[in-house]
């Protein structure tokens, strides 16, 4: 098999040189970063403005990018981007300036994904095959999008070309973690096999787009002596229809239908002092989204935009174990998000004012509330203007602000002030501010679990809490109140306060260099509390608002585009984090470390390490040839090292506690385009098959693929 | 259960052995029961509190027997002495036993005072002692709430740093004791260690005290 897969890689070399490539003329409005500024970005306004005209921090991940990469879940291509890191419980969710995956929402085609795992959701349920651009808009967003738009919004948008085509793909990727050196086959080597078929057409005044992936991943088992598969071998299925008529010149109504579905074997046994567990079973998660939108443009000033969005979200898990052989574990989570909305845009020669509102009904029905029959329920009405005035080409104001009105929890008002200013041709500055939040999840208000593998501690939902202790109480199984029980009451959302301020500087046409300083203030954060004790001893747990923290850094891009081929791209980004009340702490002196021997002494603030996993600096550094026939891309991510864990025992993170290592990746690919429509591409991922089991135990070692795409319509 | 009694008898000949003659082990082992005084301050390294001999249920346990230590004599008591007041603090697991209420018939107490060791010159006058009412102890059980904390992520439980724990001891006079660690050879575990290493290695004290012979409250 090897030499093969040389000669495979090795013919993609030659064949560029060799068969050399169409000639074009160079201009310099060719340059990526040209095309880009005149890019149309929908989702920092959500109205069409271009890149270069837009006043808060977006940045957008175009088609040809993701497939030059070889992207082929979300993941694999937000991972690539400076300042977002992806963490690794519960799937792989976002981390964006250094907020929780809980706190960005993530959108497909301006509507948003529901069904999160301890607030995370799982980036690899979205398949990128028919993907059009990602739009990345960082600082708190909750003024156009309500909840979760804390840290900011990434909104996947698909491509709606609706040209004649179909188009068929595949990759083949293999790995061996143990060997490096991986070829298929051998000796615990493990496959990706991914397949999509796409098509679009228009025939008349409609427009018809379909797009079918079929993803599958092999269990890999990277711990020694062990028969766990992580990640465990998992099928991903994804497809998607959408529909697009032109009902007039002026109307306009499309419809979107998407189905994923995740179906995980699993298969592990857990050791837990010598005492062997093992469980066999299967996950299955299924995604549901039906999205109709009608556009109609009452005149050139006035449009309006009406969405109906239904989403179902049903993840499953049910698990039996070996040593216990008539016991089964049945983990059910169903959510259902329903929502009406209007927005109307009128503008004028200098200004546009939007105006939207609408309606949410929220459901879920879980086994881990008191009953998987019982329908939880939030309903939230909710109105947002925005008002955006250019008074001078140079300059640009955005007033905004959204009420969302709660059911079940306080109401929330999030105001947004962005400002851009042109200074000269090279130089452009913007700062923005505005409130992001986040409502209470189900899972804060009903969650009534009870955890007898691990001593029976149990936590309640903060709606039920107090009910529930109250009549533990009165039959006199309880023991003891603690101090936050009296906090206990109705939640309220989670709010952030976020500044971002920077600007863009072009010297030349070729290089552009990108600055940002954000700072995030985040109020409220529910965090889980001991609240009472029973009499048996067992701990209760609640929900309080009671943490607040904050995130601040700089983020630095660079884009240079050397000749009308080679291109560079770089980001950094550097961060500070706290939890305020881990700083009150320190500075009133009531929080101490060890020295070398071992002794207490007070812990100093310059030792704070701030929020757990979180790097100090990340960087990200991408060389790309592209001569329209033959391209190559080099990307290296660099992420620093971050806490862990609390190892001295003092409550707070500092430098004298346990660190994972900081870490470098280094992806490769490259491929040719031929004038047929077909792309052959190959490409390694991990070259250097940097693992870390304790810390990262999602990432695969080193992986090769090979992939294709071709036209079976010319 | 074979394993349990040979642990057990493992455990007895070890206690019996350091009991007899502390020289016996190299001072070159970091693994070893050592008490060693330097000034005011006595050091304690490896104090073995119960430690795990099997599994019952999944769960990791002791033979159930405390390390009963004497601050005034800087010395480790025999279990037979468990009734006498020829101890000040005993240890089993992540309990701490003080000589007095429902734990034995000394006239001790104790308080857990939150700062640097060294900086505690004197047991303020406010303090208040507590005795040991079963299932209560004067030094609180709980993560967080009196000398440790208990991550349940990383399994591993460390001294909070900053406790001092303030002893009156089982004849009425005061000493004051800094936890430094509670696993073999005074270091914690890696988070990554296996939970074999976790389980094997716990329940050794490291401590470090100073105590007032003459009465007074002062260090």
């Amino acid at each position: 098999m090897k030499p093969t897969v040389i000669l495979f890689i090795t013919a993609f070399f030659t064949g560029s040189s060799v068969l050399g490539q169409e000639k074009r003329i160079y201009r310099p409005e060719d340059t990526t970063r040209a095309k880009e500024l005149n890019e149309v970005v929908v989702t920092a306004t959500r109205t069409e403005r271009k890149l270069a005209n837009v006043a808060v921090p977006v940045r957008v991940i175009d088609q040809r990018t993701i497939q030059q990469a070889g992207s082929l879940r979300l993941r694999d291509i937000l991972q690539e981007q400076a300042g977002l890191y992806m963490t690794n419980g519960f799937g792989a969710g976002v981390q964006m300036q250094g907020l929780n995956p809980d706190y960005t929402l993530i959108m497909v085609d301006g509507e948003p994904l529901v069904g999160r795992t301890a607030g995370v959701l799982d980036l690899n349920r979205v398949a990128v095959g028919n993907i059009r651009k990602i739009e990345i808009v960082k600082g708190p967003s909750s003024s156009l999008y309500g909840s979760e738009a804390m840290a900011g919004v990434i909104n996947v948008i698909t491509d709606n070309s609706f040209k004649k085509r179909l188009n068929t793909s595949l990759r083949y990727g293999f790995g061996n973690p143990d060997e490096g050196w991986a070829f298929p086959g051998s000796r615990k080597s493990f496959d990706n096999i991914d397949l999509s078929l796409q098509g679009s057409t228009r025939i008349h005044k409609l427009g018809i787009q379909f797009f079918s992936d079929a993803n599958y991943l092999d269990g890999v088992s990277f711990r020694p002596f062990s028969t766990e598969r992580v990640p465990q071998p998992i099928w991903r299925l994804t497809n998607q229809l959408q529909l697009n008529y032109l009902i007039s010149q002026r109307t306009k109504a499309s419809f979107s239908l998407r189905h994923a579905y995740d179906h995980i074997k699993q298969e592990f046994a857990v050791s837990n002092n010598g005492v062997v567990t093992s469980s066999y079973g299967r996950e299955a998660n299924k995604d549901l989204n039906s999205n109709g939108v009608l556009v109609h443009q009452f005149s050139d000033k006035v449009k309006t935009t009406l969405r109906l969005y239904a989403t179902a979200y049903n993840g499953s898990q049910v698990l039996k174990f070996k040593e216990i052989p008539d016991s089964v574990y049945d983990d059910e989570f169903r959510q259902h998000f329903y929502r009406a909305e209007d927005q109307t845009d009128i503008s004028w020669e200098k200004a546009t004012l939007t105006l939207g509102a609408g309606y949410a009904i929220d459901q879920v029905n879980s086994t881990r509330y008191d009953d998987v029959n019982s329908r939880k329920q939030n309903t939230i009405g909710f109105g947002f203007a925005q008002y955006e005035w250019n008074p001078v080409e140079k300059f640009t104001v955005i007033a905004g602000i959204r009420y969302d009105d709660n059911k079940l929890f306080a109401a929330a008002v999030s105001p947004k002030l962005a400002l851009r200013y042109t200074v000269s041709k090279k130089l452009s500055l913007k700062a923005s501010a505005g409130r992001g939040f986040k409502a209470p999840d189900f899972r804060q208000l009903y969650l009534n679990f009870t955890n007898n593998a691990a001593g029976g501690y149990s936590v309640f939902g903060s709606i039920d809490a107090v009910k529930i202790i109250d009549e533990l109480n009165r039959r006199g199984q309880i023991a003891e109140i603690k101090e936050d029980y009296s906090k206990l009451k109705q939640l309220a959302p989670e709010y952030s306060t976020g500044l971002n301020a920077g600007g863009t500087y072009t010297p030349v046409e070729q290089l552009s260099i990108n600055v940002n300083f954000f700072r995030n203030d985040i109020e409220n954060l529910i965090d889980a509390r001991e609240v009472a004790v029973r009499s048996n001893g067992t701990q209760i747990f609640s929900y309080i608002n009671v943490k607040n923290a904050y995130t601040e850094g700089a983020e630095l891009e660079l884009q240079w585009q050397w000749n009308k081929c080679f291109r560079v791209n770089g980001g950094y980004q550097f961060l500070y984090t706290a939890d305020k009340t881990d700083l009150k702490k320190i500075r009133s002196k009531s929080v101490f470390t060890r020295d070398e021997n071992g002794y207490s002494r007070l812990l100093e603030r310059r030792e704070y390490s701030g929020l757990p996993n979180r790097s100090r600096h990340m960087l990200n550094l991408k060389l790309c040839y592209d001569d329209q026939s033959f391209f190559a891309t080099f990307r290296a991510i660099y992420r620093g090292k971050w806490v862990v864990s609390d190892a001295d025992g003092n409550g707070v993170y500092n430098s004298h506690d346990e660190f994972a290592n900081g870490f470098v990746l280094f992806n490769f690919s490259a491929g040719r385009q031929f004038k047929n429509g077909v792309r052959l591409q190959a490409g390694m991922d991990n070259v250097l098959n940097y693992r870390d089991v304790n810390n990262l135990p999602n990432l695969p070692g080193r992986m090769c693929w090979i992939g294709a795409q071709f036209k079976l319509i010319p | 259960m074979k394993n349990t009694i040979i642990s057990a008898l493992a455990l007895a000949v070890v206690f019996t052995a350091c009991k007899k003659d502390k020289t016996i082990s190299t001072p070159a082992d970091p693994n070893a029961f050592k008490v060693s005084v330097s000034g005011k301050i006595v050091s304690v390294k490896n104090l073995p509190a119960d430690t795990i001999v099997g599994l019952v249920g999944g769960q990791p346990v002791g033979v159930g027997k405390y390390a009963f230590f004497n601050l005034r004599s800087n010395s480790w008591v025999a279990n037979t002495d468990s009734a006498s007041a020829n101890w000040d603090l005993a240890f089993s697991g992540s309990t701490i036993r003080i000589n007095a209420g429902t734990s034995g018939p000394g006239t001790g107490g104790a308080f857990v005072w939150v700062g640097s060791f060294d900086n505690l010159a004197s047991v303020p006058a406010d303090s208040v002692f507590k005795t040991d009412n079963y299932p209560a102890y004067a030094i609180t059980k709980g993560s967080g709430k009196g000398w440790y904390s208990y991550d349940g992520a990383t399994n591993l439980l460390n001294p909070i740093p900053g406790r001092v724990l303030v002893i009156k001891t089982a004849d009425g006079k005061y000493a004051k004791v800094e936890i430094l660690n509670y696993y073999r050879g005074g270091v914690t575990p890696s988070a990554s260690a296996t939970d074999e290493v976790k389980t094997s290695e716990q329940r050794y004290y490291t401590f470090r005290y100073t105590f007032q012979s003459n009465g007074t409250t002062s260090f």
